[in-house]
């Protein structure tokens, strides 16, 4: 067992496959260091130890690093164990084959054939940086196990030239565990991808991992899956409520709304041949509340003739599918396009959630014909300010403000200027994070990041995966006092994922404390700016 | 025909085979769900689609002219390795631009032996001016790429990060390259009939008429080129042209799915196929395709897996 306060890294990509303890783990001390005042060694903890339960049950997955994010079964005798590795080769030739994986075959076979292993792109990734640059986090490590395995098991050719040209690598059952463990250390930004030259994409290798273990081996995290997708399309949600329930809620919204603002709120449902569809994330109604009653507040405001939808999926924009099973993703997104053809509306459109954002726009475009138009909220709300439907007051939000872009806003729908409209009319202190747009780093909390918190995951995520978000939002309040709370700076972040992972980042550093560090999405401060309500929205002891 | 004509003639047409089988095989691969990567540079600059409001009643006229501002200086000054992997620039700019160098002096021997062919004097006016530019890229392109393959050499053997990733292929080819640049380079500077030689090769090729003998550096640099050619079209070297799809048919590929659009057909036969995944939840078994198992979302069995 190595040592807790020492470094462990594997020499090579074989090391997969090999029978050590722990294949790698990071010196605190190796850390990416942060901005002052988190630049001393309390801000560098130690991961916590699994408990030995955890060991027990998925020895093999804890053997990647210490952490479990999901855990691969253990298999209890050698017989179970080659018939995972032979279910494991099932899918691996599943995975490029035309029928099962037409959705990504072109672009997954381009990345698998094409990588000059130039490393061009590991520079890029804020979880190699944030570790210290340990190997088993490098963005193409994950990448190369796939790569050698295609070779070996799928194209065909004579094994001592595919050796020449791509090497090898023993498959056996530690190696499928740890690559399963593996394929969740990656929060898929794409910003790797966005920096290779030959148009390699290790984000989506990661993402075709997933599916791999999904699909053939029904191997998921439960956030993901059985809390997830499978949630959404038996209750209606992933948050576990059903339609009534989630009314209740909205119901209860309404009315806090209502009284904090001084005007009737209320959210319609169910209105056929409305204009919108709203589409939100629900885990907005019992987190953060306040964004769905904004949101209603401007659309209403507006004059917009929108509506929700009751039925079972349609009062929840999420889709985990996104991130480890196609099946799942279409299945969630048909639903949602038959709920809106069957309401007759002219759009759907997406509440401050990123990756609803890609699943829907863009990803789930061609998993079907005749589907409704879907838009932005953020580029509806910047057209809506820009028509000047609402009467705003910037100097209502006379604090800092700096804005996160989610990745799959920016990244894959390229939403950039639309919040920033926003916010340079209603927020005179803001400034920008650095990069930013379409080069902006994750929240740490994408590809599902943010809902998973089993074993010690969450502290890796902390640690490892939002480090280099936490950097960035230190620096772009660097000209604020950040050793006081009370110069108030907000983070602004339309996804509810992205909230999520701010959430616990802020937390975990005691930045609210300790800095006056804040978050929330964008309605909020649009909500804020409304000179007439009869009570400033942001309620900053209750944030 | 001399032996080595056909020699030539075979590695050409392996290679043109080989290419073209390849990049067939990759642009018959099925539609893809969209997974564009912006910045998109057809798209209005700085202005993605979903940035304007009920964007699929606006036209998306497309901005080749963009696309060509991203490929141009990613092509031929490497600008991604330049803006990535700072130290690997010189090493790999050297490689690259060296082979383009050397591939365009191919143009200008194909022109000079054109030239030969219709009975033009090259010791003359443009022909002096094409045989004294021929030599000069031949030296400094080869020089160029020695240069790069060696540098590349001592990274990849040297630079941790990638000789963990390298594989036999790697030195191989660089060594290879390293090859044809260097006797490139001697077979400009040792032999005096260095472009005589080259725009005779060429002519010979092209018309069938007797090659030359060849100095020994010339018939080494030859073998390399021609196993080069055979070689090539089976490595990820073929990168030349499969980022065209990478570039154009994944990261900036975003055409939209409208309503009585050209995708529909493409669409209606993939979602028509047959699913055989394995896992419970997918419910698949060989013949329900995935229309059946997407649409029937609420038949099909969902229970707590492994």
């Amino acid at each position: 067992m190595p040592c807790q306060f020492c470094g462990v890294q594997p020499h090579s990509v074989k090391d997969m496959a090999n029978g050590a303890d722990r294949l790698a783990k990071v010196d605190p001390k190796d850390l990416m260091p942060l901005p002052a005042p988190y630049d001393t060694d309390e801000f560098r903890p130690v991961i916590p130890e699994l408990k030995d339960s955890a060991k027990e049950t998925y020895p093999s997955s804890a053997s990647l690093d210490g952490v479990i994010a999901s855990g691969a079964p253990q298999p209890e005798t050698p017989e179970e164990e080659a018939e995972i590795v032979e279910r494991f080769l099932s899918g691996l030739h599943k995975l490029f084959s035309k029928e099962n994986n037409w959705t990504f075959l072109q672009p997954l076979t381009l990345s698998m054939e094409h990588c000059a292993r130039c490393q061009s792109c590991v520079e890029n990734c804020p979880i190699y940086e944030a570790s210290g640059w340990n190997e088993l986090y490098r963005p193409t490590y994950r990448a190369e196990v796939l790569r050698r395995l295609y070779h070996q098991y799928v194209r065909p050719g004579n094994k001592w030239v595919k050796k020449f040209q791509n090497n090898d690598i023993d498959l056996n059952y530690t190696l499928i565990a740890r690559l399963y463990e593996l394929s969740y250390r990656c929060t898929l930004c794409r910003r790797c991808a966005q920096s290779c030259p030959i148009g390699v994409d290790n984000g989506l290798i990661t993402h075709d991992l997933r599916k791999l273990f999904s699909q053939e081996l029904g191997w998921a995290p439960k956030e993901l899956h059985e809390k997830g997708t499978v949630q959404q399309m038996t209750v209606g949600s992933s948050t576990g409520m059903n339609s009534v329930v989630v009314k209740d809620n909205i119901e209860f919204i309404d009315e806090d709304m209502s009284e904090r603002v001084g005007w009737d709120v209320v959210t319609p449902w169910d209105i056929e041949g409305a204009d919108i569809l709203l589409l939100e994330n629900a885990g907005e109604f019992l987190a953060w509340p306040e964004n769905h009653g904004c949101t209603a507040v401007i659309l209403n405001k507006a004059g917009i003739n929108w509506t929700m939808s009751s039925e079972i999926a349609g009062y929840d924009g999420v889709n985990y599918g996104l991130f480890y099973d196609d099946v799942q993703l279409a299945r969630i997104a048909t639903r949602h396009f038959q709920i809106a053809k069957d309401l007759g509306v002219k759009k759907i459109v997406m509440g401050e959630c990123g990756h609803e954002h890609k699943a829907l726009a863009t990803i789930a475009d061609r998993v079907g014909i005749d589907l409704a138009p879907r838009e932005s909220l953020l580029t509806l709300l910047a057209d809506i300010v820009k028509r000047g439907k609402l009467k705003l007051d910037p100097s209502r939000n006379d604090f800092a403000v700096t804005l996160h872009d989610p990745c799959n806003t920016v990244r894959n729908l390229g939403i950039v200027e639309p919040q920033r409209e926003v916010l340079r009319s209603i927020a005179p202190k803001f400034r920008e994070m650095t990069p930013h747009g379409v080069h902006n780093y994750c929240c740490g909390g994408g590809s599902g990041f943010a809902i998973m918190s089993g074993n010690n995951f969450s502290e890796w995520r902390n640690l490892m995966s939002a480090r280099k978000k936490f950097a960035q939002v230190l620096n772009a309040f660097g000209d604020e006092d950040m050793t006081t709370d009370e110069t108030r700076k907000y983070v602004c972040a339309p996804c509810s994922n992205c909230k999520g992972a701010l959430r616990d980042m802020i937390d975990f550093y005691g930045a609210k404390e300790k800095s006056g560090l804040y978050y929330g999405g964008l309605v909020e401060l649009v909500v804020n700016a409304m000179p007439d309500t009869a009570e400033p929205l942001l309620d900053w002891d209750m944030m | 025909m001399s032996a080595l004509h056909a020699l030539v003639y075979l590695s050409v047409l392996i290679f043109l085979v080989a290419c073209v089988a390849r990049a067939v095989r990759i642009a018959r691969a099925p539609m893809h769900l969209r997974w564009e990567l912006q910045p998109v540079p057809h798209e209005r600059p700085g202005k993605s689609m979903f940035e304007t409001v009920d964007w699929w009643e606006h036209s998306l006229d497309k901005n080749h002219f963009g696309e060509l501002a991203i490929m141009i200086p990613e092509i031929l000054l490497l600008k991604g390795v330049w803006e990535h992997n700072r130290s690997l620039w010189f090493p790999s700019f050297a490689l690259h631009f060296g082979l383009y160098m050397l591939i365009g002096n191919m143009a200008l021997a194909i022109v000079l032996s054109i030239m030969l062919i219709s009975g033009v004097s090259p010791d003359a006016g443009f022909g002096l001016i094409l045989t004294h530019a021929i030599r000069a890229i031949a030296v400094v392109g080869g020089a160029l790429g020695t240069v790069g393959a060696i540098l590349m050499l001592v990274k990849r053997a040297s630079d941790p990060g990638l000789s963990k990733y390298a594989t036999p292929s790697h030195y191989f080819n660089l060594v290879h390259l390293g090859a044809i640049y260097l006797t490139t380079v001697l077979w400009a500077v040792l032999e005096s009939a260095f472009v005589a030689d080259v725009s005779a090769i060429y002519a010979g090729i092209f018309t069938l008429r007797a090659i030359p003998a060849l100095p020994i550096i010339g018939i080494v640099h030859i073998a390399v080129v021609l196993l080069f050619f055979v070689y090539l079209p089976f490595t990820h070297m073929t990168h030349f042209f499969t980022k065209y799809f990478t570039y154009h048919s994944v990261r900036w590929s975003d055409e939209p799915n409208l309503p009585g659009g050209k995708l529909e057909k493409s669409i209606v036969k993939n979602v028509t196929q047959p699913v055989t995944w394995a896992a419970p939840h997918i419910g698949a078994d060989g013949k329900k395709t995935w229309v059946d198992l997407v649409s029937g979302t609420g038949e099909v069995k969902i229970e707590k897996e492994a």
